[in-house]
């Protein structure tokens, strides 16, 4: 209990520690366009998700972890945003590190309506460049890595959206 | 005898020669829940920031990701401290900011040293001493080693420097942008004590 405690205290201090984000939502454009690396990982229901299988619509691919505190302060803006163009863009969450239970637990206060992927072992994100979560990347239907967003963004902004969807 | 606009603008070559290169601001804060202390640094487009984070605190986090009792005491009585660090330009700017905390230093008791980044802890750490999903964990929670920061890029994460708790010390924070390399002091920073 008090572990719990003061695990909670630890993750608001880092969360009152966090950098407003400016009014514009920025997205990177990255270098190339780069095809992203490709993966198949399993969903939190066990269902298998392989990347390339997503090409035909643009993606929103998030790498986080329940205990990051941006990932958690940006995730309620990712799932507005899903709700906003999921028939349009579609949408991945790629947990690092974690097991179902974990994230189950977190989306009793962080609803997540898209796939919600597990690299437990971290060897996706170790293809992909990621420095530091959350690291979001754009990719454009034929799945190359278009834009990066380094840190949190409020996802569900209508310019940032009409980016997403043009690509 | 010089007009006084040039009169005006030697006397402002003057002071910018006496004075040196801009200071970078630096504004120490207290939170008033928590009384952890704060350093805030800005020059430029960049901006960092440094807090404290309690050895209980940082005790409970890794205990939470799979360290031993061992272990997690051995980091949380290392200086561990929140850091963040951003690109404040604007989204249409140009040019990343490049931090590579291997440039950074750190002055205690007046000995200059580097700080004691992420690959370090994980070198102390032979096969099994910690589980591979703790590693994962702590890989993760600390600030990357070397990053570019994009125009309203931020990134977070802990900074170990290494000293006991309470212990004070100055940073020299350094950082490229625009391919020049810039530096500055954070002085005074002190790990938090034991609570």
């Amino acid at each position: 209990m008090m572990l719990q405690v003061l695990v909670r205290s630890m993750l608001l201090l880092l969360l009152s520690c966090s950098v407003a984000v400016s009014g514009e939502q920025s997205l990177m454009p990255y270098q190339g366009p780069q095809p992203a690396p490709d993966f198949e990982l399993v969903d939190v229901d066990g269902g298998k998700h392989r990347l390339s299988d997503y090409r035909g619509k643009p993606l929103i691919i998030n790498f986080w972890a329940t205990w990051c505190p941006p990932c958690r302060e940006e995730m309620p803006s990712m799932n507005r945003a899903w709700r906003k163009v999921k028939d349009e863009v579609s949408m991945l969450a790629v947990n690092v590190g974690e097991d179902e239970d974990t994230i189950f637990i977190f989306s009793a206060d962080y609803p997540i309506d898209f796939p919600v992927l597990l690299d437990r072992s971290g060897a996706v994100i170790k293809q992909w460049p990621v420095k530091g979560l959350p690291t979001t990347f754009v990719l454009d239907r034929d799945g190359n890595i278009r834009y990066t967003a380094v840190g949190a963004r409020e996802w569900d902004d209508d310019a940032l959206l009409e980016i997403v969807k043009g690509l | 005898m010089l007009s006084p606009i040039h009169q005006i603008n030697a006397l402002f070559i003057f002071f910018a020669l006496i004075l040196g290169p801009a200071m970078a601001d630096v504004i120490r804060s207290v939170d008033e829940q928590t009384g952890l202390l704060s350093w805030r640094m800005q020059e430029g487009d960049f901006e960092l920031k440094v807090t404290q984070l309690l050895p209980d605190q940082t005790r409970a986090f890794f205990l939470a990701r799979g360290f031993s009792k061992e272990t997690a005491n051995t980091i949380a009585t290392g200086c561990i401290m929140q850091t963040i660090g951003s690109n404040s330009a604007d989204k249409d700017a140009h040019g990343a900011v490049d931090v590579d905390l291997k440039r950074w230093r750190m002055l205690h008791n007046g000995s200059e040293g580097p700080i004691k980044p992420k690959e370090q802890w994980d070198s102390e750490w032979p096969a099994g001493k910690v589980s591979d999903a703790a590693r994962l964990a702590f890989r993760w929670a600390t600030f990357p080693t070397q990053q570019d920061f994009a125009p309203g890029d931020y990134g977070w994460g802990m900074t170990s420097f290494g000293l006991l708790p309470g212990s004070y010390f100055d940073l020299k924070v350094v950082w490229s942008a625009g391919g020049v390399q810039k530096e500055a002091w954070i002085r005074g920073i002190q790990c938090a004590e034991e609570r």
